[in-house]
């Protein structure tokens, strides 16, 4: 591999990377605002000027391509000298209303001042006005004068959505941004410019004033937005989830995420009708119990049914560890099989970027964890249209309903779950199916709860608990914890935050199992995968530690086996 | 003098000096918190009374009304007996110190004093060992670490500077040949006080005293930033008090002390130029030795807010390599005085 | 470097003590009667001066306005974490305001970090030292205690703007 000098430290580089790469990826941080590893090379910034030895210039990093024994300054007295001048320039017309802008926290050119800049300007006259808070789209707001005019949410339009919304309008010093006549910024994955932009100027109109950066605690996990699984950070600030913004992982989604995964994803996490505490149906209302009660009811009344006139129909977003359960729960200890997974396909719903059709999580791990009906070692059982039809002619008059709405997601449902004698749900918030139900029983969101999903490429990745339930405490849990999460105490504001009696599937199953005679050993979530991993050849080897921030890729290809759960 | 009369001459001085003792404590701790703030250029207590004069009594009713706590962890019969043997000791102590001279009336040869023991002070220096004891007991009984240690500092430092007392106590007692406090005074006559016969014996008598009495700068029992409180971390209420109160009249009884052994108790110079009638010259004495009390008392509580506390290795080193060689040495010259005299 | 007291530096009278002992004596005799300071509070209040950090407010401009734009700088450089802001938006030219500003008067050491690292001199230290309360809640001092007329803090402002 050929070589290149920086800072006197030899590095290796890739033919055909540009400095700013090498340096890079060997760990040498070279300031930049138009570049974005991502986007296509701009250079108008200027800000990646470094020294290189035999060129009458500096020169910028970003477009300036690593040949063979260069040797490249980045920290001369020229290069500090010029970054000086340059954040000096690009300062002259930004308002630094840093009190008032969103960005502040996270800001590249607030970072930079602190960094690169000399701190004082000499620029006297009174600064460009520019016209503020456009709204650009249904999601995004733009200012005007803090911009600075890298061209990157230009860029991100044109080359990785392929629509052509955004354009640069004026001259000079009166240079803006704007979408182009009769367009709006509105493609799937408009609000990553939010998170390219480098300063203030574009801000997610959702998340607006709402809440400072570093109030927050950001929880490395994954969208549940579709079968995808990009990989996200979940930002919480009193035990509530105010934002989502995109992680990098090259493998699923790179730097970017859609719009309704970052805006609709999380919202039923803080909701009002969450269900708090197992609910018993007692005179046409549901009303709030215990849990033991909630088991005993459902044990008696589940009993008073023949084997085959019970189903479990079960969301294809639960967890690897809960599906293991659940299956383990319905075939075993119940001995019944009609049990299937409802699968969330929406036809032409998806794209060529990030979008998937499969709407639910973890329908591949399903898949690939054997557990479909007619696949299962036990064999034979109602798959979910033969489930539905049986309900409709009154074959099967019970159900239990895992984490899933089906009312919500087709109403048509609202006729079938009418019929039946006896609906248990576990549900994470009160809906249109829980409306018919004899017992519900409050699961926890994904937000709350340690598990793996099985992205539709059959990458396995963690979620990780952001937000806390009653059973849960934040700093005993390892959670991300804010300042104000750590010193606070139950007699602050932020300490009385709204907590819900909430329980993950995994856990209320083990109850009613062991209302059903049967023990579970499991007290957590990562017990119930290390014993997937030694009984399913397809987890081999696999742990929490192991599948980590960034997920690892099964080796499908090589299992064919049928797994027997 | 009969028995009958003896006993009801003696209840009535018992009386007056219970009564006289207890609004003294209560006065000093008064004085003592103006005289701290003077010297802080405060003015202390002011709201209870004009001039806050009423204030030890707002303290007393105070401490009557809080909660009498017990600790668990301590032992309630020696955590009850402590502040008792304390408060015993401070006033049975008094009992021999003579306040003014014998007079006649109604025929009737009376003193100034409770007790006219013969071995009156050889008493006074057994009743402050066995004030060792309430402290002893308190810090140990309390069940505290804090108490413990305030406990253990304490009687070391008393044991340790009794020895330098006692021997300054010799040096007075070698002089007057007596043990009897009367004929102390009495041997002090004229300017023959011990104060300039023998300063240094004074001197280690008078610390000696701060020491005994737990006061400042030996206040290490009490040290409130390391101990918190002490040896009476852990007593609150009437226990406390009575804590409190035997401090202060360990004070009395210390100042009363130096005023009978070095500076002639109730003795005026030159009084008899004067040739005053017997009366006159009774009330005089008892005058002067009240004087000379509270100006001892006085010079305890200005000390208190004047020099900060010893370290208590500084409190060891001082008692027994100074104040024990100085006391043997005060008793050399005495001896080396009684023979001139 | 400063000179080392050490006790063979001392001089004989210094050793023997007696004397430093009757001069320290002196000095608190002296000091018993010199004048007093004691100031009689409930009947006579003290006026303090500009330099004193008394509870924390925001001022308000004459027009209404609320200086403070919810930037959150005082929450996050408050030591003892005693405020909690809330932004929101407004029409106004400075687009943010705070919706809900509180200070937990239990937490609050008037340190007047959050007067010094204000973007906008919007939160000053006030003059009020009287603050007693009841029960946690009174404690927590809402923008309805908080706000206070620019006029009224005048004094503060010339002291922040000198000293700053």
């Amino acid at each position: 591999m050929p070589k290149i000098i920086i800072d006197g430290k030899e590095i290796e580089f890739k033919p055909g990377q540009t400095v700013i790469q090498a340096a890079r990826e060997n760990g040498i941080e070279i300031p930049h605002f138009c570049w974005h590893p991502s986007l296509s090379v701009s250079g108008n910034c200027r800000l990646c000027l470094v020294e290189i030895e035999k060129m009458p210039k500096l020169v910028i990093s970003c477009s300036t391509t690593a040949t063979e024994g260069m040797v490249v300054q980045t920290q001369s007295e020229k290069v500090i000298a010029a970054r000086n001048a340059v954040m000096e320039f690009i300062l002259i017309n930004h308002p630094l209303d840093c009190p008032i802008c969103d960005e502040a926290g996270e800001c590249k050119l607030q970072d930079y001042t602190y960094q690169h800049s000399v701190g004082e300007s000499r620029f006297t006259e009174e600064k460009n006005h520019k016209e503020k808070r456009i709204e650009l789209g249904p999601n995004v707001m733009f200012d005007g004068e803090r911009c600075i005019s890298c061209s990157r949410c230009i860029r991100f339009c044109d080359e990785i959505v392929g629509e052509k919304e955004l354009t640069f309008i004026k001259r000079g010093d009166r240079v803006t941004i704007t979408t182009f006549p009769g367009k709006k910024l509105e493609n799937p994955y408009s609000m990553n410019v939010t998170d390219i932009c480098p300063v203030g100027a574009l801000t997610n109109r959702d998340f607006r004033f709402k809440s400072r950066v570093w109030e927050m605690a950001p929880t490395k996990t994954i969208c549940s937005g579709c079968a995808r699984g990009c990989n996200i950070d979940l930002w919480t600030r009193n035990n509530e989830v105010l934002r989502i913004t995109p992680r990098q992982n090259e493998d699923v989604n790179s730097f970017w995420m859609c719009d309704n995964g970052r805006l609709n994803t999380f919202k039923h996490v803080n909701a009002n009708d969450r269900v708090s505490g197992p609910h018993l149906r007692k005179e046409g209302q549901l009303i709030k119990c215990g849990w033991d009660e909630a088991y005993a009811k459902t044990l008696s009344e589940l009993k008073s049914f023949a084997k085959d006139e019970i189903a479990a129909l079960a969301s294809s977003s639960l967890t690897v560890e809960d599906t293991y359960l659940v299956s383990k729960f319905v075939r075993s200890t119940l001995n019944m099989k009609n049990f299937d997974f409802v699968r969330k396909v929406v036809a032409g719903s998806g794209d060529a970027i990030l979008i998937r059709e499969d709407k639910a999580t973890n329908a591949k791990g399903f898949e690939l964890m054997g557990v479909e009906p007619g696949k299962s070692a036990s064999g034979g059982g109602l798959k979910f249209d033969e489930i539905i039809s049986h309900i409709e002619s009154g074959r099967i008059k019970a159900l239990i309903l895992i984490e899933e709405d089906l009312i919500g997601w087709n109403p048509a449902f609202e006729k079938i779950l009418s019929k039946l004698d006896f609906l248990v749900t576990i549900s994470t918030n009160f809906d249109a199916s829980t409306s018919f139900a004899n017992v519900v029983f409050p699961a926890s969101t994904y937000a709350e709860k340690n598990g793996t999903w099985i992205n539709f490429q059959g990458r396995i990745q963690r979620i990780r608990p952001a937000v806390t339930t009653i059973e849960m405490e934040r700093s005993l849990d390892g959670m991300s914890q804010s300042r104000w999460d750590k010193f606070g105490t139950d007699f602050d504001s932020w300490g009385k935050a709204k907590k819900n009696d909430a329980r993950p599937t995994w856990k209320i199953i083990s109850g009613l199992a062991s209302a059903f005679g049967t023990k579970y050993k499991f007290t957590m979530a990562e017990e119930i995968f290390n014993e997937i991993a030694h009984t399913n050849p397809l987890f081999t080897g696999l742990d929490y530690d192991v599948v980590g921030e960034n997920g690892v890729q099964l080796k499908t290809e090589t299992v064919k086996k049928k797994v027997t759960i | 003098m009969g028995i009958l009369e003896l006993i009801i001459v003696s209840l009535i001085k018992i009386i007056v000096i219970a009564v006289v003792m207890l609004l003294t404590v209560s006065y000093l701790v008064y004085f003592e918190r103006k005289i701290a703030a003077w010297a802080q250029n405060r003015i202390g207590p002011n709201r209870v009374g004009p001039a806050g004069i009423f204030q030890p009594f707002a303290d007393v009713l105070k401490l009557l009304l809080k909660e009498d706590i017990v600790p668990t962890a301590a032992n309630k019969q020696m955590h009850t007996l402590a502040p008792m043997i304390a408060l015993f000791v401070a006033f049975s102590t008094f009992a021999v110190l003579p306040v003014g001279p014998s007079f006649t009336a109604f025929g009737k040869v009376f003193s100034f004093v409770v007790a006219d023991v013969n071995i009156g002070i050889l008493y006074v220096l057994a009743l402050t060992s066995v004030g060792v004891y309430a402290i002893t007991f308190s810090g140990w009984s309390s069940g505290s670490k804090y108490s413990l240690l305030g406990g253990i500092r304490s009687s070391a430092q008393m044991i340790s500077y009794e020895i330098s007392m006692g021997f300054s106590v010799a040096g007075v007692i070698l002089l007057a040949e007596s043990l009897r406090p009367i004929a102390i005074v009495n041997a002090q006559s004229g300017w023959m006080w011990n104060i300039i016969l023998q300063p240094i014996g004074f001197i280690t008598f008078l610390v000696s005293a701060f020491a005994e009495t737990n006061r400042l700068p030996f206040d290490l029992p009490e040290a409130e930033p390391e101990l918190v409180g002490g040896y009476h971390t852990e007593y609150s209420s009437m226990k406390f008090a009575a804590f409190f109160l035997s401090e202060y009249a360990n004070m009395i009884i210390s100042s009363a002390l130096i005023v009978t052994l070095y500076l002639g108790g109730w003795q005026i110079p030159y009084l008899e130029l004067l040739n005053l009638s017997a009366g006159w010259v009774v009330i005089l004495q008892v005058g002067a030795f009240i004087f000379k009390l509270v100006f001892i008392m006085f010079f305890f509580i200005w000390v208190r807010w004047s020099i900060p506390r010893f370290r208590y290795d500084q409190l060891m080193n001082i008692g027994w390599k100074v104040m024990f060689p100085l006391s043997l040495l005060n008793l050399l010259w005495v001896a080396i005085l009684a023979m001139i005299l | 470097m400063a000179k080392k007291n050490r006790l063979k530096d001392l001089s004989f009278g210094q050793r023997i003590y007696i004397t430093e002992i009757a001069k320290g004596l002196g000095l608190t005799l002296k000091n018993m009667f010199k004048p007093k300071f004691t100031m009689q509070y409930p009947e006579v209040k003290f006026d303090p001066p500009a330099s004193y950090r008394g509870r924390p407010v925001l001022a308000v401009e004459e027009n209404g306005q609320e200086r403070c734009v919810a930037c959150g700088l005082c929450s996050r450089v408050c030591p003892a974490l005693a405020i909690e802001v809330q932004a929101a938006e407004t029409e106004n030219e400075k687009e943010r305001y705070p919706e809900k500003f509180e200070i937990n008067m239990l937490r609050c050491i008037f340190c007047g970090f959050c007067e010094e690292v204000c973007p906008e001199e919007a939160i000053l230290m006030s003059k009020d030292y009287e603050l007693a309360f009841t029960n946690r809640a009174d404690a927590i001092y809402g923008k309805d205690k908080l706000l206070t007329p620019v006029s009224r803090l005048q004094d503060r402002i010339n002291f922040v703007r000198q000293f700053k």
